[in-house]
């Protein structure tokens, strides 16, 4: 058993609110020098920079978990993780089928850039990814179950798009591996602010949108053999001696 | 006011909570932020919201709301409407914007404070 530094919550390039340094390799390259074993790469509704991340990733140390950053249509945002990138390619089908229609406004809102592992752009994705989806919560969390992955209600401590300020408590008809809180807050105090986070356990990552986000930002840190998701998901259960450590 | 005498003026349907339509309505409040409305609505308000999953009926049993307008042609989720039903929340729904509905309760005397 080891300890590993995880950041489960991190924009890249593709996020139209990221700022351009945050191209996959430049991820990667910051996490193998400050000691980040563990980086899921999270955009808002996408995840075509995730195959860029795996790739730049490769003869480091640093792994990268495929996911997304999903906002419902209860303007929640969850983290969503998946062990294998073919598992988050069916997850972005179901995102496919419940976006808006809506494009983006690269004016207003930022732009939206697909990178490959060596920083060269791909493309411009076109569709509004900072928007909600037409799924609720409730299918979200039963979809990415379905497929093996898990659901982690983002920053629920903050004002905006949180499942708490959103929807007051967590339904009864929502599985969540866990809840982040943002690098506002202790767990102490998040526990005692928002007594409905129960007994979910409590993660804590940077919602990095720079790279100064990223390295400065909180992280998790899990005893577990490897650094897998189902390493991850027996820790946050507290199964087979693997445990949580909050930064 | 009660309840039924708004469901003409808000050219609303009943669409769960129909036992209730007799609840007494003393003032108003409107919000997307169930949180929020947890800490500010206060008992016997109607709750205008564009929300429709089933917590805004928890959170209208919690406060004793006299019912919730959901505003801008929304449906409720079906859980909604069967949580509705058994917790005798009146469930309001309506093409109108929350803005007409806030206005037309306005000038018929509901108040927000």
């Amino acid at each position: 058993m080891r300890q590993f530094v995880a950041d489960l919550h991190v924009h890249s390039v593709l996020s139209p609110c990221a700022e351009v340094e945050m191209t996959p390799r430049n991820i990667v390259w910051h996490a193998a020098r400050h000691g980040i074993d563990i980086v899921a790469i999270t955009d808002h509704n996408a995840c075509d920079n995730v195959t860029a991340a795996l790739a730049a990733a490769k003869g480091t140390n640093v792994i990268i978990l495929p996911g997304m950053e999903v906002e419902t249509k209860e303007e929640v945002h969850i983290i969503v993780l998946f062990e294998k990138m073919r598992q988050l390619k069916a997850w972005e089908q179901f995102v496919y089928e419940h976006m808006s229609g809506r494009l983006n406004d690269e004016k207003r809102f930022g732009a939206q850039f697909v990178v490959d592992a060596e920083d060269e752009l791909i493309r411009v994705k076109p569709e509004m990814l900072l928007t909600s989806l037409s799924c609720s919560m409730a299918e979200v969390c039963t979809k990415v179950n379905d497929l093996g992955g898990i659901c982690i209600a983002s920053h629920v401590d903050r004002p905006a798009n949180s499942l708490i300020a959103q929807l007051g408590f967590i339904p009864p008809d929502v599985e969540l591996a866990a809840v982040e809180i943002s690098r506002l807050i202790r767990p102490q105090e998040a526990i005692r602010r928002f007594p409905t986070i129960g007994n979910l356990p409590i993660v804590t990552s940077s919602d990095a949108h720079t790279i100064a986000d990223f390295l400065s930002g909180p992280k998790t840190i899990f005893n577990i053999e490897a650094p897998t998701l189902h390493e991850i998901q027996q820790a946050l259960k507290g199964q087979n001696s693997r445990k949580v450590v909050i930064q | 006011m009660i309840i039924q005498e708004m469901v003409d003026i808000l050219q609303a349907e009943v669409v769960a909570g129909a036992t209730k339509v007799d609840n007494v309505i003393n003032g108003g409040y409107a919000s997307d932020l169930l949180s929020n409305v947890m800490s500010q609505a206060k008992t016997g308000d109607i709750w205008v919201t564009m929300h429709a999953h089933q917590n805004i009926v928890a959170v209208a049993s919690l406060l004793g709301l006299s019912a919730v307008i959901i505003a801008g042609h929304v449906q409720p989720d079906k859980e909604a409407i069967n949580k509705a039903d058994a917790e005798e929340i009146p469930l309001l729904t309506t093409a109108l914007s929350v803005f007409e509905v806030v206005g037309l309760l306005y000038s018929k005397g509901v108040k927000g404070v």
